[in-house]
């Protein structure tokens, strides 16, 4: 029993090495995807001290406008400009009927209001969208879809191209937002609000246009993430249950650290798929990755309350 | 007019101090327990009892357990589903393992399985809070839900994974499975909803309530003052889970006569979860208050559209359902974040002046 | 407030249980599911429902002069609110079709004190067909176990049985279950490996796991049990990771033109055992073109109407429909009820003559019901995707009766056991 568990799986590991970096390989694309959805999270929360539950359908909805404009006959680019347009009126809407209502509100009173934000695009784009799978328009614009083929160790390793596109969109995603906060004005702005509002307020800077971009920011994330992840297992509703990963990838890597929300989600990404392979399936049934990565979290977070990477937690009586 | 409080002086403490101590308020609570023991099971139909009457109770017992997790003792639990489904599953094993127990009995103490259960998941809460601990519980919900899907032994090895409820009966009457009738489930559902409301509001009033929301406000001053807070949170989370897991065999054994593992999924716990932050948390009144509007707002718009005369399909009923559900809670945060409860009180409040201004 | 709310909820609910039935048409709900991630498999079959009964309603005015109001009840594939439309259209219907083996498991003890018959035609509990036991439940023409046992007859056929490795990939549901009791015990009969792999319902869209597992094992076959979004999914991933898609067989259900058409010629050689076959130039297609289609009452398109999903409702309202007419011939009246329906689909004796009668020769092989064989056994023909749609690659296979049979009748006693008291229909035998 013991060897099971402890030695078996490695052995296992060693005697395939290239079934090994294909399980590698998959994770890493789960978990980069995972990343980019916290990164929404990672972005509102920073600035706005709101931990969006909207993001998850936001994906959704971004994925699902871009597919139905291009199903309505509009050319794939200029969906993509459309969608964007969507988003940002999005944004707006929730800024303006629900944040700026809410102002001062508890923290727990603005996540229940982003779970109502949840609940409303659900409906609401049931019933514009219809609740049936649709299939994202990767060739069209312009995304790969072959795979390449490697043989290392005499076995076989398969990476699809979209998955390699979609790594290498999330990497510039990333170092852009890095540079865009760090080295910009209105980055710094994002900044100073999501550390003090009445201090970032007092020195002019508008809470209202900065509160309207970060969650249009959010909303380019979101269509990037659903264009990436649509494109590997189609368009519907159920993508928003994917959005869920999303938060252990939060617990792990802090609430505020873009960096943590990177490695958090590359790590969750990896560790479930290594789990539920060489584990899971033959000692547990399988099934694992509904969850083994909340499971790892909690842990985490038991001997470091504040995540890898989050600022630590100091209270004040 | 109404509510006048003149003429109702108080001369003790402990009469100043009673649940009611206005006297309307206990008339009006006699006049719907009356309603609800002796008028509502003798004039509903099946209809009514099946989607109206034994829902409500079962969710406001629900939203009651999470509201005295979340709303008293300030920790916030996103895993009300599984633990529902932790006491339904524990009162299917001890009815099919032990058949000759009484099913009142064996609904009373799969809650206490919960209860451990919910312990067990309460722990971190001692070193996380806030949204970490949210997530937390979602791994108890994650992992509850798998567990249930995979332990064969939970649901007898049965081909399907789902489980039935068989017919049980007490004093020759039938009280679950397909030959009992809903007013008996009615009955059953009513005292024990009626018996843990009245231990809760004990609970909530007394000192255990009162550390709770010391625990909830400030927790490093309570612990100051002297509350122990592992076990303040600690019995925050079994008190809560005991009434969730006996909301949860309720639930299968009094309403819906069967259960898969995903019926306890997310989408329950949400509900509940509505249920609670709609009624007011830190309420006992609010949850049945969201429990009526949660559970009467689907059943409404599934009759207006005939009623109108309207042509909807009832998939898009369905849509507009979650679209309204979002959008209440959207609303109710903005206007009253306290929620019905609190809007009620405000209505007390100003009925007892009217129709005076002031 | 409370008091008010209640009362207002009470006298609605009474103005509308007030209202009666029409006494001039029958009431057939279907409970259906056009959202959601089922919604891609189940749409096609609901239209094939529906345009058959319009059909039939514009044609001969109804079945025997009698118009069917033939409603949908969104389900959404959930269990939950599956058993809640039940509920709600159980006081004047005189069928209940669940489209989910969940919501059928759920609702049978139910229809059995309520009395009405469900019509699960190749889905739900497969030892339904022991009438005796579960007078009140109908699975015809195949059951789950026809299927397995179609689908193991067939690969015998080719290569044998013996000392093959056959990785069952399966929804994690009672639908994707169902057929275990019945392939562990021919795994053992007939010396395969059966590897179960469930696909839980989140993961429907991501099998990245489940496929790696299957590259792991090495199976000879991946016989599945998919639905909605999971054949999708299990397609797309089999060509990801070149599985030979001739050791690809699913069940009836995941054999859907509009899944496999995603991948086009890549998904060559995938089969699908099936009882229904479109025929696009049979007469009933023609008449549904020009009673339904023409008169603009069909959601459906031209592209699904050729698929087999639509000729399968096609089929399914069909059986309802001779279930419906042999109970008006039997007992002389038009607007019949639960139990007489019952009664009808309890005699069902579809030949080949008959389906010429009703212009759907070959869409269905002919089967017989009776009151100790609720599912009829009609057997299938298995079909294989040629890159463009489904072709039959076989004669009609049969499922072996005496070993099905004998399962059903254990099973049935099992369920009747475990679910006292249960009445029995005591004039079978």
């Amino acid at each position: 029993m013991l060897s099971e568990i402890f030695v078996e799986p490695f052995v296992d590991m060693v005697s395939a090495p290239d079934f090994l970096m294909q399980v590698l390989w998959e994770g890493l694309v789960s978990g980069i995807l995972y990343a980019l959805i916290a990164l929404g999270f990672v972005l509102i929360y920073r600035s706005s001290r709101i931990f969006n539950f909207a993001q998850g359908i936001m994906v959704v909805f971004a994925a699902l406008t871009l597919v139905g404009l291009h199903e309505a006959g509009v050319p794939a680019w200029i969906s993509v400009v459309l969608t964007l347009g969507v988003m940002f009126a999005l944004a707006f809407t929730v800024e303006r009927v629900v944040l700026r209502p809410l102002v001062g509100q508890p923290d727990i009173i603005l996540f229940m209001a982003t779970i109502g934000i949840t609940l409303f695009l659900i409906g609401f784009g049931e019933i514009i969208f219809g609740g049936e799978n649709k299939v994202m328009i990767t060739e069209q614009l312009g995304i790969p879809t072959d795979s390449v083929v490697f043989e290392p160790f005499g076995g076989l390793l398969i990476l699809e191209q979209k998955d390699i596109t979609a790594a290498a969109i999330a990497a510039l995603l990333v170092v852009g937002l890095l540079l865009f906060l760090n080295k910009t004005r209105m980055g710094r702005a994002i900044r100073a609000l999501g550390d003090d509002h009445q201090a970032a307020m007092s020195v002019g800077i508008s809470l209202q246009t900065i509160w309207v971009l970060v969650w249009f920011i959010a909303g380019i994330i979101a269509l990037v993430t659903g264009i990436a992840w649509g494109a590997r297992a189609g368009v519907s509703f159920a993508l928003e249950v994917i959005a869920y990963k999303a938060l252990p990838v939060l617990m792990l890597g802090g609430l505020e650290s873009i960096s943590g929300a990177i490695v958090g989600g590359l790590m969750i990404g990896m560790l479930e798929k290594l789990f539920e392979i060489y584990w899971g399936q033959p000692l547990l049934g399988g099934n694992t990755e509904t969850w083994f990565a909340f499971m790892l979290a909690l842990v985490v977070l038991l001997f470091r309350p504040q995540g890898l990477f989050g600022e630590r937690i100091i209270e004040r009586v | 007019m109404f509510y006048r409080t003149a003429g109702q002086f108080k001369t003790s403490y402990t009469a100043d101090q009673a649940l009611f101590p206005v006297r309307q308020d206990a008339v009006l609570l006699i006049v719907i327990l009356a309603f609800a023991w002796i008028v509502f099971p003798l004039t509903a139909s099946e209809f009514a009892f099946q989607t109206l009457l034994i829902p409500i109770l079962i969710y406001s017992l629900a939203a009651l357990g999470l509201n005295i997790l979340t709303g008293y003792a300030g920790q916030l639990s996103l895993g009300t589903g599984a633990f529902m489904g932790v006491g339904a599953y524990a009162c299917y094993k001890m009815v099919t393992l032990m058949p000759w127990m009484n099913p009142i009995v064996a609904i009373l103490l799969s809650g206490v399985f919960s209860a451990g259960i919910g312990v067990v998941f309460g722990i971190p809460s001692l070193r996380i809070k806030g949204f970490y601990l949210a997530i937390a519980t979602l791994a108890a919900q994650f992992f509850l839900v798998w567990l249930f899907e995979k332990w064969a032994w939970l649901y007898n090895y049965n081909a399907s994974g789902a489980i039935q409820v068989p017919n049980l009966d007490m004093f020759g009457v039938y009280v679950s499975g397909p030959q009992a009738t809903s007013f008996t489930q009615y009955y059953v559902v009513l005292a024990i909803v009626s018996l843990l409301t009245w231990i809760c509001i004990n609970l909530t009033r007394g000192r255990p309530g009162r550390t709770w929301k010391a625990t909830r406000d400030m927790d490093i001053a309570a612990e100051l003052i002297g509350i122990d807070l592992m076990r303040s949170k600690l019995t925050a989370f079994a008190v809560s889970s005991y009434i969730v897991g006996v909301a949860g065999a309720l639930f299968v054994f009094m309403w819906r006569g069967a259960a898969e593992p995903n019926l306890f999924d997310i989408p329950l716990s949400f509900r509940i979860l509505f249920i609670a932050i709609i009624g007011g948390l830190g309420s006992v009144l609010g949850n049945y208050l969201g429990a009526i509007l949660i559970v009467g707002l689907p059943v409404v718009l599934g009759i207006l559209p005939e009623a109108l005369g309207l042509e909807i399909t009832s998939a898009t009923v369905e849509h507009l359902n979650v679209m309204i559900v979002g959008g209440l809670i959207i609303f109710f945060l903005i206007i009253e974040p306290h929620g019905l409860a609190q809007l009620w009180r405000l209505i007390r409040e100003k009925l007892i002046i009217w129709p005076f201004p002031h | 407030m409370k008091m008010t709310a209640k009362l207002l909820a009470a006298a609605v609910v009474a103005a509308v249980a007030g209202s009666a039935a029409s006494a001039e048409s029958i009431y057939a709900p279907n409970l259906s599911y056009r959202t959601g991630p089922f919604a891609a498999t189940g749409i096609p079959l609901m239209n094939g429902q529906k345009d058959y009964i319009n059909m039939l309603n514009a044609r001969d005015g109804g079945i025997g002069g009698v118009t069917v109001d033939f409603d949908e009840c969104e389900t959404g594939y959930s269990t939950e609110k599956g058993v809640e439309c039940y509920e709600k259209t159980k006081g004047k219907a005189i069928v209940t079709q669940p489209w989910s083996t969940g919501i059928t498991l759920q609702v049978l003890p139910k229809t059995n004190v309520d009395e009405i018959p469900i019509l699960a035609p190749g889905y739900g509990f497969s030892p339904m067909a022991d009438g005796k036991v579960f007078q009140w439940a109908f699975n015809t023409p195949a059951s789950y176990w026809d299927a397995a046992s179609m689908i193991l007859q067939y690969i015998d056929g080719k290569d044998g049985l013996e000392g093959k490795k056959i990785a069952f990939l399966h929804l994690d549901h009672p639908f994707g279950k169902e057929p275990l009791p019945f392939l562990e015990k021919k795994a053992a009969e007939q010396g395969f490996e059966l590897v179960p792999i469930p696909v839980g319902l989140k993961e429907m869209q991501n099998q990245s796991a489940q496929w790696l597992q299957i590259r792991r094992e090495r199976p000879d076959y991946v016989v599945m049990w998919g639905w909605g979004a999971m054949n999708a999914g299990a397609i797309t991933e089999a060509v990801k990771t070149k599985f030979p898609m001739e050791n690809f067989i699913g069940v009836w259900w995941s054999g859907h033109d509009a899944d496999l058409a995603i991948v086009g010629e890549d998904g060559k050689g995938y089969k699908s055992i099936s009882w229904s076959f479109p025929q696009l130039d049979a007469p009933v297609m023609a008449d549904i073109k020009k009673h339904v289609v023409d008169a603009g009452n069909s959601e459906s398109n031209e592209e699904e109407m050729q698929g087999v999903f639509y000729g399968r409702g096609v089929v399914i309202s069909m059986i309802l429909a001779e279930g419906i007419k042999a109970a008006q011939d039997h007992f002389g009246t038009g607007a019949i009820d639960a139990a007489q329906l019952r009664w009808g689909l309890e005699n069902l004796d579809v030949t080949e003559e008959r389906l010429a009668e009703l212009g759907m020769t070959g869409m269905v092989p002919p089967f017989k019901t009776s009151c100790s064989d609720h599912t009829g056994h009609s057997g299938g023909w298995m079909l294989e995707w040629d890159g463009a749609k489904f072709v039959k690659v076989s004669d009609l296979l049969t499922p072996e009766s005496e070993a099905i049979g004998a399962l059903e009748v254990e099973k049935a006693k099992e369920y009747a056991d475990a679910n006292a008291p249960w009445p029995m229909n005591e004039d079978c035998n």
